[in-house]
């Protein structure tokens, strides 16, 4: 299904926010410097003054691949971005390319939502699609859904995404277990109350795939 | 080049991994070499066990007026995943397949089908024994083996069968982590003193820096992923190693060659070539 939201022109959709600085995206905060440069930076840190600092859009792989403590990041949308950098880019192209590694996917589901022309896909339907090793998972009762995405995809402590799909093709909620908040793009998944870019979830991905078989696989053993 | 590729997207569809950082890194890295030489209107990455998702992907592209797609497997060959999962996944339905919106992308062939396998597989070899004379060298080739519709074993069996027709070394041979012949009898395989050994693997992942080295008895137990042991100052092995009165040499993963970005490239060109010779065709009457 698509969302209804307010048609944007197709024109400025893309970087219209990259034009109300300072912006935040997920745990980053973007701002512009003195100088003209785009300056990104964890939003935990925004006073600091001892960061790292990095020049090239592809630096965003490597900070994103770990946490604080050195463990590899599999989710690059858990609430566990490392802290302690800060990336300078010289333009509007270079920041894109960051942001797409930093959130690989995100910002073409936020351009996608805000044209209106956002496709999610039901949980159910995800799981059915599969073959495989992965075949199973359409067996999950909703009652282990329930359970399993109230868990996984939590913002404190699993995912800051904000989920836009349902459980099923009838339109029931992904997990009952989750706030309201969860589902709303104008929400802050850090908590901290700011206003944000919404990291927008279309469909279930592929780890809450995999963390499906491993309940279902369980539960038959 | 003969086309022209700037309203044209590239996504680069790479298997990526939930504990492996090193598996996605060589599509990333071809990604951002493409991209650094402009050639394309977009360039992009996506995974089937790594963000961005190809259903990730099939939001991108949306922006810039990008008329086509085409979408380049980073695997080594055709199998389960160039052949069920992509498709499914990227809601592909042939070789070219128009979206609702009139744009197209085209599935081009998987990277490890393009003809200049052979000749990296060679340059890996020369790279990691330098001054070996490859009348005194076996040169394995190792593969993961029968897997799900997987069809790398045969992928590898062709190269093999051409490295060996050309007649340089003293032995050219298949290997496998799973199946005979196991890489785990090198010793057993050769009778050469030098053997060199080059993983027919996308990346440098659980395979190729921390199952392989173990069957060849260079390492006593998995220690790490290859960014893990980078960061530990520990990357680069030391060829070469003396191990059963030989000297054994081992490359890393074939699909980290910088030249795969060339690879990608030109299977995208070869796709068009062959899309321009059939509408050429079609124009003059020769296919009805």
């Amino acid at each position: 299904m698509t969302e209804s939201v307010p048609q944007q022109s197709r024109q400025s959709a893309a970087d219209e926010w990259l034009r109300t600085l300072p912006c935040r995206i997920g745990q980053i905060f973007v701002d512009r410097t003195a100088e003209g440069a785009f300056a990104l930076r964890h939003r935990d840190d925004v006073n600091r003054e001892d960061l790292a600092v990095y020049r090239d859009a592809e630096a965003a792989v490597a900070i994103a691949q770990y946490d604080d403590a050195g463990v590899y990041r599999p989710l690059k949308t858990a609430p566990n971005l490392r802290h302690g950098w800060s990336l300078m880019l010289a333009d509007v192209t270079a920041v894109r390319v960051a942001l797409d590694l930093f959130y690989p996917g995100r910002i073409p589901a936020y351009v996608a939502w805000r044209r209106g022309t956002l496709k999610t896909t039901p949980l159910r339907e995800t799981l059915e699609r599969q073959t495989g090793m992965y075949r199973v998972t359409a067996k999950i009762t909703d009652e282990q859904a329930n359970e399993l995405v109230g868990s996984f995809c939590r913002s404190d402590g699993g995912c800051l995404r904000t989920i836009r799909w349902d459980r099923d093709i009838q339109g029931a909620p992904p997990s009952t277990l989750l706030p309201e908040t969860k589902f709303d793009p104008a929400h802050d998944q850090m908590g901290k109350g700011e206003p944000v870019i919404p990291l927008l979830c279309q469909e279930p991905c592929n780890l809450l795939v995999a963390e499906a078989r491993k309940v279902v696989k369980g539960s038959a053993e | 080049m003969a086309s022209d590729f700037g309203s044209s997207g590239l996504l680069i569809v790479g298997h990526g991994s939930t504990v492996n950082p090193d598996s996605s890194a060589p599509s990333l890295s071809h990604a951002a070499e493409i991209r650094r030489r402009g050639i394309f209107g977009d360039v992009q990455c996506c995974f089937w066990k790594e963000e961005p998702s190809m259903r990730d992907a099939l939001l991108m592209f949306q922006e810039g007026g990008i008329k086509e797609v085409y979408v380049v497997p980073n695997f080594i060959s055709e199998g389960y995943f160039t052949q069920t999962v992509i498709p499914r996944e990227l809601e592909l339905s042939g070789r070219t397949t128009e979206r609702i919106d009139g744009q197209v992308w085209n599935f081009c062939e998987p990277v490890g089908n393009h003809r200049s396998m052979t000749e990296l597989l060679l340059e890996r070899a020369r790279e990691v024994a330098p001054g070996v004379p490859e009348s005194e060298m076996s040169l394995l080739i190792v593969g993961h083996g029968t897997n799900l519709n997987d069809n790398s074993a045969i992928a590898a069996k062709r190269e093999v069968e051409a490295i060996r027709q050309l007649g340089r070394y003293a032995a050219v041979l298949n290997t496998y982590m799973e199946e005979a012949p196991l890489i785990s009898d090198w010793a057993k395989l050769t009778t050469t003193p030098h053997v060199v050994v080059v993983p027919f693997f996308i990346a440098d992942g659980l395979h190729s820096y921390e199952d392989i080295p173990v069957l060849l008895g260079i390492e006593a137990a998995p220690s790490g992923s290859a960014s893990e042991r980078q960061r530990a100052g520990e990357v680069f092995r030391h060829n070469p190693h003396h191990l059963h009165g030989r000297s054994l040499y081992y490359a890393s993963a074939i699909g980290t060659d910088a030249r795969f970005a060339d690879v990608i490239v030109e299977q995208v060109e070869s796709f068009a070539r062959d899309q321009h010779s059939i509408s050429d065709n079609f124009a003059r009457g020769l296919v009805a």
